[in-house]
């Protein structure tokens, strides 16, 4: 067993879908002797990849949740986080990401740098992630690694180095030159897990050597011994590891790898790279926030002698309850050992603990700094910090993206009626973007999320793993009001019959805010309206924030200042207080030219050249606005701003539009004021709604 | 946006014959690299976009991206020296009537660029009043692809600005006073600038204009921080 933190990485493996990637986990675990036998993601023998552990995954050939697994190569050991790679999933890639030191980023030979790689290596620069690439599927037909070296480097933005070379490509694919060691790296044995050197093939000899020297330039330029060794002709092995690993760590470089997963070719170089070039948790910096202190942030010290700083950052459910994943951050972990947790201050026993392996697991006794592990049996969150209580620290939150897509869903019996209810328990506790809310009109279950496949999912995991059948209505956009001018309140809230009365006069304006946010300013003089009912007031108007006049959806974006007021002596009272206020925003909110804001999705299409006048067409029609087209080679990526609205049943539309070719991602923008006739529409439809309901 | 109009870089074009470039006519910004060549074809961009009208800014080296936080970081600067009140809304506006297109990795061909352009005014209803054409290598561009944008210009009804690198140590200067790279170019470019720095400033001026045989005398001296016009 491996126990030195600096032998230890944490890492994910994170990629567009399709890119092989579930293929490069399952063949790490095998020649790492983590499992036995290899299997396809999709399956042919029904067994699938071992990291797509849940059903849905295995038959959807793609990989949803981040499962975790650990394995050992030559004295390390690799922690492995498996990361979705559809922007539908968001929150699972980001918090994924949080917890990891280094990542091996995985392309496909012949697509090469798709939309979505653009999206989860930006959310990798975001979070400070030093990477390695790996360009995969080089024996398909149209492979070529150098087109997407240079795609890393001009759309992503990467100093890319290539530290191999292939030997043949596509159908000749058979090895790789590996430029440090100038050697032929084979790849033999029923699933290549011999790897054999050789010389380089003469013709190949003036190619690697021209790479090489590309290869030293770039490393050369963070350190000045290989720098000399260049000079002077004596460059070792060992200068152009610790230059290039400094490049990698200080995110300035990144070095990239060859092969094909599903042919066995060049995969045990990449796990070379992970304990070369991608850091320990000792060479990371991590950050807590100390609530003693006004929420400082400190430094932690991946020590595992210091008091334990513990981050919750997935929840599963298994069969044999809730497991939690951990990221110990400093401190050591052990099987008996008592937790706080940061957010409620309750105490928590860890009973077992365990290493997980995809869908199984291993006991352990303890665990320390730097270190990946699951707990059972422990109510939480994810994303919340754990101490041994010693100290007062949270890992932060992490930033949850607003819910922009909701769906009404009904149990279709009574079982289903009550997973139903369990599922959606653990889901939300699970996903911070996926909610969920019983609607007090029509009594429904609203769920919400990131978009249509987020829910998508989680209506067929509800199925599948709750055995809960759901029926579901149609897509709602997560519209939300605002006000586009200043008005004027003067409310007085008067009630006298019979008991107690009630008295209270609010008067200020209400105004548009920048960023959507609430702002409340008290600017009330001379004791008009006492200090202890100025928070009634707040909580009044807050009150009426969470369904808007217009049409019923919340509202954003309004500064209050109160500023004049009256109170009685024996009649007001907070609730008083708090009626003025909700008076007050109704009174101003009509004079206040309310508008409804839709939120505007940044899209992406990628697809073949000829489709652009297709695609843009079909984003136009969309109410969509092309912000640029980029061409690379065959293929055009059409960056457009589109509502939510508009993009629902995208994809079929694209798929029928360009042969199946085209893909799209999207994300939320921002939120945008609606089109008049639109508007009026959403004002007719609510009406109607108001008044089926009162009826 | 008046403002912005009166210290627009363009205003060195007030002497001129006919006061601008025109549509159908294709328009060089040239200068040694660093000095601000992008930024400066960028200012020639608002100047379109200010007036209401629509552009295409075509890359043939710079993602699209990078294109849209030159602008934005340009806009950022204007606000600022321009006291724009409104700033998002003026930026909506421009967003409207600029769209990027960018060709990586050598995808740069005149058929490519008359396809996506009349995708745009087909299939989006965007009518184009300029392109801003930035990263084409004079030096290494022969002349059937001047020939062409020319045709472009005509056929879309649209006028044409490019960049141009020059270099310190390559001097040669046509019997008609353009230098390097347009010297054996000129006779496709209707407006030819040179944009330039001293120690006493930079200074935008015309070399050619149109048919014209007498080039005012016209230089605009520019805020090196923001290539707004001075004076």
């Amino acid at each position: 067993m491996v126990e030195e933190i600096q032998h230890l990485r944490n890492i994910g493996i994170s990629a567009h879908i399709d890119s092989g990637k579930t293929t490069l986990t399952e063949r790490i675990l095998y020649y790492t002797k983590r499992i036995f036998a290899v299997h396809e993601v999709k399956g042919k023998d029904g067994v699938g990849a071992k990291m797509d552990s849940m059903e849905l995954e295995r038959e959807r050939g793609i990989t949803i949740s981040s499962a975790a697994t650990y394995c050992e190569w030559k004295g390390h050991r690799i922690n492995i986080i498996d990361t979705p790679g559809h922007v539908d999933f968001t929150m699972e890639v980001e918090r994924s990401l949080k917890v990891l030191d280094g990542a091996i980023l995985v392309l496909c030979g012949v697509a090469g740098v798709q939309s979505q790689s653009i999206t989860v290596d930006r959310q990798m620069s975001r979070y400070k992630v030093p990477r390695v690439a790996f360009i995969n599927k080089c024996d398909r037909a149209g492979a070529d690694p150098y087109r997407v070296v240079k795609q890393l480097r001009q759309r992503l933005n990467h100093n890319a180095v290539l530290m191999q070379i292939p030997i043949g490509l596509e159908g000749d694919f058979s090895g790789v030159i590996d430029l440090v060691s100038m050697k032929a790296l084979y790849f033999e044995g029923p699933f290549g897990e011999e790897v054999k050197t050789g010389e380089i093939p003469s013709p190949l000899l003036d190619e690697a050597v021209a790479k090489r020297e590309e290869m030293l330039d770039a490393a050369s330029l963070f350190s000045d011994e290989l720098m000399e060794a260049l000079l002077d002709g004596s460059v070792r092995e060992e200068l152009i590891y610790e230059a290039v690993r400094r490049g990698t760590l200080s995110r300035q470089l990144t070095p990239v790898f060859i092969g094909s997963a599903y042919k066995n070719i060049g995969v045990q170089p990449v796990l070379d790279a992970v304990t070369d070039y991608l850091p320990s948790p000792k060479e990371v910096e991590n950050t807590a926030l100390d609530m003693d202190q006004g929420e400082k942030e400190v430094l932690l010290s991946s020590d595992p002698g210091d008091p334990v700083v513990v981050l919750a950052f997935k929840l599963e459910v298994t069969p044999y309850g809730q497991l939690t994943y951990l990221r110990i951050y400093q401190g050591t972990v052990g099987k008996g050992d008592d937790l706080v947790n940061t957010r409620d201050r309750k105490k928590i026993r860890v009973g077992r603990l365990v290493r997980m392996h995809a869908d199984e697991m291993e006991d352990i006794s303890s665990a320390g700094a730097g270190d990946i592990v699951a707990l059972f049996g422990v109510n939480c969150f994810s994303g919340d910090t754990f101490t041994d209580g010693r100290l007062n620290y949270s890992m932060g939150s992490m930033f949850v993206p607003e819910p922009v897509i909701s769906l009404a869903i009904s149990p279709k019996d009574n079982r289903s009626d009550t997973n139903m209810a369990k599922a959606l328990n653990r889901f939300t506790r699970e996903d911070p973007t996926f909610q969920s809310r019983v609607d007090e009109e029509s009594g429904q279950t609203i769920i919400s999320g990131m978009g249509e496949l987020h829910l998508e999912i989680y209506v067929e995991r509800m199925k599948r793993e709750f055995r809960a059948a759901v029926d579901t209505g149609i897509p709602q956009v997560a519209y939300r009001e605002s006000i586009s001018r200043r008005a004027e309140f003067n409310y007085i809230h008067k009630k006298q019959t019979g008991g107690a009365g009630q008295y209270g006069r609010v008067a200020g304006f209400m105004e548009p805010s920048e960023d959507g946010i609430y702002e409340f300013i008290n600017k009330v003089k001379g004791g008009v309206i006492p200090s202890e009912f100025m928070s009634a007031v707040d909580k009044g108007f807050q009150s009426c924030l969470k369904k808007g006049l217009l049409i019923g959806f919340p509202v954003r974006g309004i500064r209050i200042t109160v500023n004049d007021g009256q109170y009685h002596v024996v009649d007001s009272s907070e609730r008083a207080f708090l009626h003025a206020a909700i008076g007050a925003f109704k009174q101003a909110y009509s004079k206040a030219r309310p508008v409804i804001l839709e939120p505007i999705m940044k899209v992406s299409v990628e697809c073949p050249c000829e489709f652009q006048g297709n695609v843009m067409s079909s984003i136009n029609q969309r109410r969509g606005l092309i912000m640029s087209s980029a061409e690379d080679g065959v293929f055009t990526t059409v960056e457009a701003e589109v509502p939510l609205a508009e993009m629902f049943g995208y994809a079929t539309t694209l798929r029928s539009l360009t042969q199946g070719k085209g893909e799209f991602t999207m994300e939320f923008s921002r939120y945008a004021q609606v089109p008049e006739t639109l508007a009026e529409d959403l004002r007719l439809r609510y009406k109607e709604k108001s008044k089926r309901s009162k009826a | 946006m008046k403002g912005f109009l009166e210290v627009s870089p363009l205003k060195v074009l007030e002497g001129s014959a006919y006061k601008g470039l025109g549509k159908g006519n294709l328009g060089v910004l040239m200068a040694r690299a660093g000095v601000g060549k992008t930024s400066c074809l960028i200012h020639i961009a608002f100047d379109k976009l200010f007036r209401d009208e629509k552009l295409v800014h075509v890359s043939l080296k710079d993602a699209p991206e990078k294109v849209s936080s030159y602008y934005s970081v340009i806009f950022s600067d204007l606000v600022k020296a321009l006291s724009i009140a409104n700033e998002y809304e003026v930026r909506s506006l421009l967003d409207r009537n600029r769209i990027i297109l960018a060709y990586l990795k050598e995808s740069f061909d005149l058929n490519r660029l008359r396809k996506n352009l009349r995708n745009l005014v087909q299939e989006v209803d965007f009518i184009p009043d300029s392109l801003i054409v930035d990263g084409i290598d004079f030096a290494e561009t022969s002349r059937d692809i001047f020939e062409g944008f020319k045709t472009i210009a005509e056929e879309f009804d649209l006028e044409v600005w490019f960049s141009a690198l020059s270099h310190r140590h390559i001097t040669e200067v046509n019997e008609r006073g353009i230098p390097f790279p347009c010297n054996k170019l000129d006779d496709f470019f209707s407006l030819i600038m040179q944009l330039y720095a001293t120690g006493s400033g930079v200074f935008l001026r015309l070399l050619k204009d149109h048919d014209s045989e007498a080039i005012p005398d016209a230089m605009v001296r520019l805020d090196p921080d923001n290539f707004l016009a001075m004076d």
